[in-house]
């Protein structure tokens, strides 16, 4: 039997693969980096990504510390659909696939995400958007940091402080040193170690303890998770598929490389990205349900991912873990950094500051502002539990779920829709924000992706209906255009 | 209504495989990007 009381894995070992792997993102981030010399190689990493990057990135970064943590915990807690459920979450990507390529026609000079909402909607419109994207950004950052810390203690014992302080001292020193180029360039291995990681857990477990216990197990001690009519699960279905497009359709993360992506990949990339994502939490949740089988005492949730690996593969296991799940922490952290330098440094500081920054003072700025953001993040991550709104991972990341589910329709018809009304665009966002943040206080947290998302469709609607406000499409092809107040 | 030990089965041995097919196919993208000299 495992406990948590005892870390999975010694101290040492994880020391040891901590300093190797800093060492080699570091060092590939700076190689990959080298050529940088503009703004445009910095940020968009040339604009010419190729498929197997690009698929691979898009991967990398879906699977969060949540993929391979929480998948394994929601299977526990909510059977089969909890699984499925979270498996869902790759149509984001594949729903992402055609707007990728919209976009990167409309706008094959674009940088940011705030670019396109500027140019198609206006300054009001694009100042509501970036308070929207930037706390998103900003609650994801420190969720993923707190997560590095908090995972970082449970499997190896060493402190959630420092933890948290390697993990991301190492993503921003790489990120800083190589841009999107070294953000993309490390995915792709990321990508490799998550999944071939959790591939062989899940073999091992399939050889170890086999269907037929495991099945027969939770027959007799959990037979709710096995069960196809399971309310609350089915529930959860359905605000994960919100939340997950939500997220995906308005971040700069996604806009980002929709713009590096070359020509033509990028419908290609979300497409293959999604559909070879959408196992990967059905491998990494199914060995939660091995528990009854292999009789592990669960004491928290959210590690029982390990705690199975632990007991199936003994050291072995422990050590796999840690790799995947340092991985899959990089491989989101060092996005959402480089994406959000990227929006702060454009919609912010040469949007708002100082519009006349040249392409190598924009070059400079976006590497301080990577260091800047890095602190932030630190700090917030640093005072967990004694902040009010940075209570646990699960709390922060489904408040944001108002703000990103009501950015989805403004979004959408601002890219297919030629008659969408720019302030009926703001008002989406600050209305869905608002209604549905009302309705995570006043009903609970799973309904506030679902009310933002219902709240902003139906004032995007009515408004263009009203006044509808037709737009030239040719416009978004200038990315330094003026725009209307 | 409970998902049979079959339909379990062929659902994670599934997902296991293409997770598995994953990585090998994804080098060998990478492999025909770096040919082709299209890798960014």
């Amino acid at each position: 039997m495992t406990g948590l009381d005892d870390p999975i894995l010694p101290t040492s070992i994880a020391w040891g693969l901590l300093a190797a792997f800093s060492v080699l993102w570091v060092v590939l981030g700076w190689w990959l980096g080298r050529r940088n010399k503009t703004a445009e190689d910095h940020m968009l990493a040339g604009r010419n990504v190729g498929l197997a990057l690009a698929t691979a990135t898009a991967m990398a970064t879906w699977v969060t510390a949540n993929t391979t943590m929480t998948a394994p915990q929601l299977a526990l807690q909510l059977g089969v659909w909890g699984m499925l459920g979270y498996s869902l979450g790759a149509l984001g990507l594949i729903l992402f696939a055609p707007l990728a390529r919209r976009i990167r026609e409309l706008m094959p000079e674009g940088f940011t995400s705030g670019d396109f909402i500027r140019l198609r909607y206006g300054k009001f419109t694009w100042r509501v958007f970036l308070v929207v994207s930037l706390i998103y950004a900003f609650g994801w950052l420190v969720s993923m940091a707190m997560a590095g810390g908090v995972l970082i203690n449970a499997l190896a014992g060493i402190d959630y402080r420092v933890g948290m302080t390697v993990i991301l001292t190492v993503c921003v020193l790489y990120t800083l040193l190589g841009g999107l180029r070294a953000v993309i360039g490390t995915d792709f291995i990321q990508t490799v170690i998550i999944i071939a990681g959790a591939a062989f857990i899940a073999w091992l477990t399939i050889d170890k303890v086999g269907f037929e216990a495991i099945h027969f197990n939770l027959m007799e001690e959990r037979p709710e998770l096995l069960s196809l009519l399971f309310p609350a699960a089915i529930m959860f279905l359905f605000n994960n598929l919100l939340f997950g497009v939500g997220e995906i359709f308005h971040s700069n993360v996604w806009w980002s490389r929709a713009f590096a992506f070359g020509r033509n990949v990028g419908f290609r990339a979300y497409l293959f990205g999604g559909l070879l994502w959408l196992p990967i939490p059905i491998v990494a949740g199914f060995i939660a349900l091995a528990t009854p089988a292999l009789g592990i005492n669960v004491p928290a949730a959210d590690m029982v991912g390990p705690l199975v690996a632990a007991e199936v593969l003994g050291l072995t296991g422990a050590i796999v873990v840690f790799i995947v799940v340092f991985a899959a922490l990089a491989s989101s952290l060092d996005s959402l950094l480089a994406a959000t330098s990227d929006l702060v440094t454009r919609d912010i500081y040469r949007g708002h500051i100082r519009p006349q920054a040249s392409e190598q003072h924009q070059f400079h700025a976006t590497k301080v502002i990577v260091v800047l953001l890095g602190l932030l993040t630190w700090l917030a991550a640093s005072y967990r539990g004694e902040i009010p709104i940075v209570g646990s991972l699960a709390e922060l990341l489904y408040f944001t779920g108002a703000f990103v589910a009501s950015a989805i329709w403004p979004i959408v018809a601002g890219l297919y829709w030629k008659k969408a009304n720019p302030q009926g665009a703001a008002w989406s966002m600050i209305l869905g924000s608002g209604i549905g943040l009302t309705s995570y206080f006043l009903i609970g947290f799973y309904v506030a992706a679902l009310v933002g998302a219902a709240v902003s469709l139906a004032v995007m609607v009515l408004t263009t209906w009203l006044m509808p406000r037709p737009f030239d499409w040719g416009r978004l092809a200038r990315s330094d255009a003026e725009v209307p107040a | 209504m409970t998902i049979s030990i079959t339909a379990l089965s062929v659902i994670v041995v599934l997902a296991t495989s293409v997770a598995t097919l994953t990585p090998i196919l994804l080098i060998a993208l990478f492999i025909r990007d770096w040919k082709k000299g299209c890798l960014w």
